[in-house]
């Protein structure tokens, strides 16, 4: 793609995003100035870019959103939610054409009449189409020749009349080209008849035969003879792209009802050297003066509005010298005074007499009086040979400040720099073997110091990489705007959002893992804790509810906080529920408090909800919340005050990329623990173990902790030697203490932790693996599920 | 009529709050042997113009922060001063908006989308024997 089409693209999303965000904003709070204001301009750039592709029904359809935009922040029109509701439907068009643009570098061919109906919507409120102000701005970019080429006359007389009244009514051009392919063509390996089956939107097609056909006897098959006109309503620009390799056989002029009505009642017509000439020879010289006349038409303007002197006037006169210049007739401007500079400017654009008329049919005259008429751009199709814009030039790439990098490559990286770590420490076990296995300690020094060099390189690369890897919660929170005010109409309710902290960054991996367990927890709150309207105001609440989504950073974590004032959950019936569904014991139900009993709805199976409704999940709850947030390496909690609202709070890694683990061995096999969980270790001499009832325990410093033997969890056969002294890791899990028995510790190491793949992600007692430095494939244990498994062994 | 070794290395600043069409007026100029430098806004660009002396400014006029003709006043204006050649491009074409920038100082006011050759050719005329030769 070419690197402005992508930047364009980039662009859009950016801008999108900003107008979907400005217009929820304003509904709600449609007066604001600067609001509009936003909006409106990210509008109008949006119309400016696409201006520089050939996406004209892009450029209409965002040119009608910024006219709507602009009478709203002109104070002319008042922002309803009907007018909110198209813009955003047009934006949303908007997105999937780019996102079509994206795969094919065009507009999809429906474009046209998609873009139809919302333009006559968008227009609808301003009183309908405007007057040919939004045709001047589209045809802005593209000269139309008011003179017809004589080949015109190739064309029936009968279709041309026709088509100029097609044009007189939707006050359109069209595009003309005459193609007349060299005679020898073909060796060439020009394929004139494959070219003209390309020309998209081809209207009529006129094969022209030669005056004279030769003789049979001299007829050369391998001579083209032919040569061809078509009108096409497309573009310029993908004319003079599809005909790039020819563009000395090719003239494509543009025309509009008068120019054609003009050669019909018999006007001299262009004459066709002429046209040559201005293409190939005078084109450069012509142009340069037309834009020389330009600049003294507007430092005569300059010099007229403006009586100041100083570094204003200093500018035009330099401006006015470089015309001088440009025109052959040097001028020395240097320190003179408003009268020189007017006096010199009156008499070089008296002496530049303007260009003869036939060689430059389509430019307007500079005119004192219109200063701008001047400023139209550069006839394009008198110069078919010379693309108008270098918009599909790939060259000339400038640095910009902000770098987008395709997420794959960012992964790539981080995948290779967790190779890097792992080649890294195979050096240590490199140390120990020179030591061990060839007795040189000077060898295992040095390659511990070359260790300790890459070490600090590999460190600073991994954080680097991270680095790239944040994204602000912003990401994470974007959809959320545009889902609230869906949800919020179809139920109904009358919902505030509040975001905070969006630029608190976090991992993309943790950015983008947290988006299902937010919606989730947002949706639980619209349709299960918010309160109808009515329920709210008799409740003595403001009858508009608010729903903050917070988020913020903890040392290495962040916390996100989804929190409505809704109606809060009662305990009562959570319990019930709770145990109706079996969840808790009778005793349970008379001795739970209310914090344990609003822990609850986080128990697999469970569901307030007295029907499954449209919104929130079906038979998916909390608990799905809660094990995807553990996933991350996170935990959830939920506080609520019955008729005051909810709040629930994540707390998630900053990253997920690294995850420190601690090294134990069970049975001869190595395992690894996440080192968060990791509360000590102890060594406990045999006879200090003790039992309640079957579960063996440890008393340390006079809390009995349950001890659990791994090795039998994981169904490793082990026997431990009765004697010796039981090696205990004391984890922390959900709150509760637990000791690990275990065979050995090792020490912690950094890792990049792999999710198991194919069979093995049934395996849920582990979380991952990770590759050691030795080349050893570490299995990291998802202790809750180790757990779980213990305890179905006892 | 100006030869390339002449203009090369002569410096323009590109202001507009479209990063597409800045890429696009920067790309063009590059190419063309002109040392760019962008602009986001009004602001930026009057910062960088207070920093370093450029040949030749084409500004956007519609811009968050500062708008295009503040930005062309202010360049103008007895703090910043410079006498370099400003092109303003909008895509604004109603009466009264040239009027609007030769008020505030610009030399010629064009409306977009502008031609690549066009601007090349015309930044090539007003940065004349400006820049230091290749």
């Amino acid at each position: 793609m070419n690197p402005l089409l992508a930047q364009f693209l980039a662009e859009a999303n950016d801008l999108l995003a900003s107008v979907d965000e400005g217009l929820l904003q304003l509904e709600r709070d449609p007066g604001d100035p600067e609001l509009v204001n936003e909006v409106f301009r990210a509008a109008h750039t949006f119309k400016g870019s696409s201006g520089l592709f050939d996406f004209p029904e892009l450029t209409r359809l965002t040119h009608a959103a910024e006219d709507l935009l602009d009478a709203v922040r002109g104070g002319r029109l008042a922002l309803d939610s009907g007018m909110a509701d198209d813009l955003l439907a047009a934006f949303d068009l908007i997105r999937g054409w780019l996102a079509h643009v994206t795969a094919h570098e065009r507009l999809p061919a429906s474009a046209g009449n998609d873009a139809a109906g919302l333009i006559t919507k968008l227009r609808a409120p301003l009183g309908g189409e405007p007057v040919a102000h939004t045709q001047a701005t589209v045809a802005a970019g593209i000269a139309v020749i008011d003179a017809a080429p004589e080949w015109l006359a190739w064309f029936h007389a009968e279709w041309l009349t026709e088509t100029a009244a097609w044009l007189e009514t939707t006050s359109s051009t069209m595009r003309f080209v005459r193609y007349a392919p060299d005679s020898d063509c073909f060796f060439r390996a020009e394929d004139p008849i494959h070219l003209i089956r390309q020309v998209p939107a081809l209207d009529k097609l006129g094969i022209v035969q030669p005056e004279k056909w030769p003789a049979p006897e001299e007829y050369d098959e391998y001579v083209c003879l032919l040569s061809f006109v078509l009108a096409t309503r497309a573009s310029l620009g993908e004319l003079e792209y599809l005909f790039r390799y020819v563009p000395d056989q090719v003239q494509i002029v543009e025309l509009d009802a008068g120019a054609i009505t003009r050669h019909l009642s018999g006007e001299p017509p262009l004459h066709v050297e002429e046209m040559i000439t201005v293409a190939v020879t005078e084109v450069v010289d012509t142009e340069l003066a037309a834009d020389a006349r330009a600049v003294l038409t507007a430092a005569h303007r300059a010099l007229e509005i403006n009586p100041a002197d100083g570094a204003g006037l200093r500018a035009v006169a330099g401006t006015v010298a470089a015309a001088a210049q440009a025109l052959g007739v040097p001028f020395d401007l240097t320190d003179a005074d408003h009268a020189a500079v007017s006096a010199a400017v009156d008499r070089l654009l008296a002496e530049a007499a303007p260009a003869p008329a036939g060689i430059l049919p389509t430019h307007p005259q500079p005119a004192a009086a219109h200063p701008q008429s001047a400023a139209a751009p550069a006839p394009a199709a008198a110069a078919p040979a010379e693309p108008a814009g270098r918009a599909d030039d790939p060259g000339g790439q400038v640095g910009t400040r902000v770098l987008k990098v395709d997420q794959e490559k960012v992964d790539k990286l981080m995948e290779l720099v967790g190779e890097l770590n792992v080649a890294k420490n195979g050096l240590t076990f490199l140390a120990d073997a020179a030591e061990e296995e060839f007795g040189s300690r000077v060898l295992s020094r040095r390659i511990k110091d070359q260790y300790a060099g890459l070490h600090r390189i590999a460190e600073e690369l991994q954080s680097a990489v991270m680095d790239v890897r944040m994204l602000p919660l912003s990401v994470a929170f974007g959809r959320f705007p545009r889902l609230v005010r869906d949800l919020s109409r179809r139920l109904g309710k009358t919902i505030e959002l509040v975001t905070e902290g969006e630029d608190t960054m976090a991992d993309k991996d943790v950015i983008e893992a947290l988006g299902d367990p937010l919606v989730h927890l947002v949706r639980n709150s619209l349709d299960h804790g918010i309160e109808p309207a009515e329920e709210r105001i008799a409740a003595g609440k403001n009858g508009a509810a608010r729903l903050t989504l917070a988020a913020v950073a903890d040392g290495d974590a962040v916390i996100v906080e989804v929190s409505d004032d809704g109606r809060g959950v009662d305990p009562v019936r959570v319990k019930r529920k709770a145990y109706e569904k079996g969840l808790i014991t009778e005793e349970e139900l008379e001795s739970l408090g209310d914090t344990e009993a609003v822990d609850l709805v986080f128990r697999p199976g469970f569901s307030t909800a007295d029907q499954v409704s449209d919104l929130s999940g079906r038979g998916v709850g909390m608990d799905a919340v809660r094990a995807s947030v553990e996933k991350l390496g996170g935990s959830v909690t939920m506080r609520s005050r019955f008729g005051q609202g909810t709040s629930t709070r994540l707390r998630l890694p900053l990253s997920m990329a690294v995850t420190q683990v601690m090294v134990v061995s069970v049975a001869g096999q190595r395992f690894g623990i996440p080192v968060d969980l990791v509360v000590e270790t102890v060594r406990v001499p045999a006879a200090e173990m003790g039992h309640v009832l079957h579960q063996e325990v440890v008393v340390m410093r006079g809390e009995v902790v349950p001890v659990l033997d791994l090795a039998r969890a994981l169904d490793m056969p082990w026997n431990n030697d009765a004697g010796a002294d039981r090696a205990i890791l004391v984890v922390n899990v959900n709150g509760q203490r637990y000791g690990l028995l275990v065979e050995q510790f090792h020490r912690e190491v950094d890792v990049i932790l792999k999710p198991m793949e194919g069979l093995l992600a049934y395996a849920d007692e582990f979380s991952g693996t990770a590759l050691l430095g030795d080349g050893l494939v570490l299995l990291v244990l998802n202790m809750k599920e180790v757990l779980g498994l213990a305890a179905r062994v006892a | 009529m100006t030869s390339e070794t002449e203009t090369t290395g002569a410096r323009v600043l590109v202001v507009d709050d479209a990063a597409t069409v800045r890429l696009y007026h920067s790309s063009l100029l590059l190419e063309a042997g002109f040392r760019v430098d962008e602009a986001a806004n009004g602001l930026e660009a009057v910062e960088a113009a207070m920093a370093t002396p450029f040949d030749l400014f084409v500004v956007d006029v519609n811009m968050p922060k500062m708008n295009g003709y503040t930005c062309v006043e202010t360049l103008r204006s007895e703090t910043v001063g410079t006498e370099a050649p400003v092109l303003m491009i909008s895509t604004e074409d109603r009466p009264g908006d040239a009027d609007r920038a030769y008020a505030a100082g610009a030399n010629l006011y064009l409306v977009k989308p502008v031609s690549g050759d066009r601007l090349v050719r015309i930044a090539t005329m007003l940065t004349a024997g400006k820049g230091m030769s290749a």
